[in-house]
């Protein structure tokens, strides 16, 4: 097991999976952040969320995604961005399947508004691509060696002035 | 080319100085994100308040029946026809003050689809029946219940559904309720 966890080609298994899951997070945030109320809605529609919280939630963690995401793709702080990640979508699958379990038939918010319901509703293949995206957040956490990305070059560069 | 970074889990530090680390900066990453859509929500020009002044409408768009249905005027001879399977899709207890002979009541929901339980059951008695058209009694209301579970039934793969114009009061007055039981 030990023998498999220090695998170093984890590292370069775990490169374009940081790289695709920040594409995923920041694309999804943009329509988020552009349209706050619509999000708000969104958020409110899963009637999880107390409602003094459903607008701060709606302002705030599209930006956190957008963090998260640029993060990912430009190597910094890697592990705590992953792990950011997958905390956020614990809370999206969590809510997914308490929605499911009401039988709500609605979009999951994850990329556009509650109109996209129709084209786009919330089902178990929902939850199974979250999960999948889980596992691809908890794969960067534990195995990104950042062959890439910007704490390599500040590490050699700290290394070059020591 | 070599990794600078080696993992932590296999590094002297071990996992649990890793996931603190990891989770101090997840910390301040997200304090960072927050404080920063905070600020840019002042300036966003579809900014909305901090706490919401009201409930939001979260109405989930119902699903919409597919099926094809047909207007049939109320004084209409395919109604009193053997041949026809009547079901009336108003509340049960106007179905009890009022309906026509033989009807089947099955109260109509527009924010609750009919059960496919129910769908099914209804498919058996058509089929059972030997009738060749159904016709759906509504409340005559804009929109109108009878047409919107025909087309629910239509949507089932069911064919030859109607609805009567003007619903169950158009039937009413045209046989001057002495159609009906």
């Amino acid at each position: 097991m030990r023998r498999f966890m220090n695998w170093p080609g984890h590292s370069w298994f775990a490169l374009p999976a940081r790289w695709y899951l920040g594409v995923v997070f920041v694309i999804a945030c943009l329509h988020k952040i552009a349209y706050p109320g619509s999000f708000a809605l969104d958020i409110a529609t899963y009637d999880i969320v107390p409602l003094q919280l459903v607008n701060l939630m709606a302002i705030t963690l599209p930006w956190v995604e957008l963090f998260a995401g640029l993060m990912l793709i430009i190597g910094f702080r890697t592990r705590a961005a992953a792990l950011a990640i997958a905390c956020m979508m614990l809370m999206f699958i969590a809510a997914i399947i308490i929605a499911l379990a009401k039988g709500l038939d609605m979009s999951c918010g994850c990329f556009a508004s509650q109109s996209a319901a129709e084209d786009d509703p919330i089902s178990y293949l929902t939850v199974l691509r979250d999960g999948g995206w889980l596992f691809l957040s908890v794969y960067v956490f534990l195995f990104d060696g950042r062959p890439i990305g910007l704490d390599t070059y500040l590490a050699r560069r700290k290394k070059a002035h020591a | 080319m070599q990794t600078v970074a080696k993992n932590d889990i296999g590094s002297s530090g071990g996992f649990s100085s890793g996931l603190g680390k990891a989770l101090r900066d997840a910390t301040l990453i997200t304090l960072a994100a927050c404080v920063i859509g905070l600020l840019s929500n002042f300036v966003h020009p579809e900014g909305i308040p901090f706490v919401a002044e009201k409930n939001y409408q979260t109405l989930v768009p119902c699903p919409v029946a597919g099926g094809k249905v047909t207007a049939l005027a109320p004084g209409d001879a395919v109604l009193r026809s053997s041949e026809t399977f009547l079901i009336d899709a108003r509340e049960e207890n106007e179905f009890r003050s009022w309906s026509l002979p033989g009807a089947m009541n099955v109260p109509y929901d527009y924010l609750d689809p009919t059960p496919a339980k129910v769908l099914k059951e209804i498919a058996g008695r058509i089929a059972s029946s030997g009738a060749r058209r159904v016709v759906v009694i509504g409340d005559g209301q804009q929109p109108d219940s009878g047409k919107w579970l025909g087309k629910e039934i239509s949507g089932k793969g069911i064919k030859n559904v109607f609805f009567v114009e003007g619903g169950a009061k158009a039937l009413q007055a045209a046989s001057g309720s002495g159609g009906g039981s």
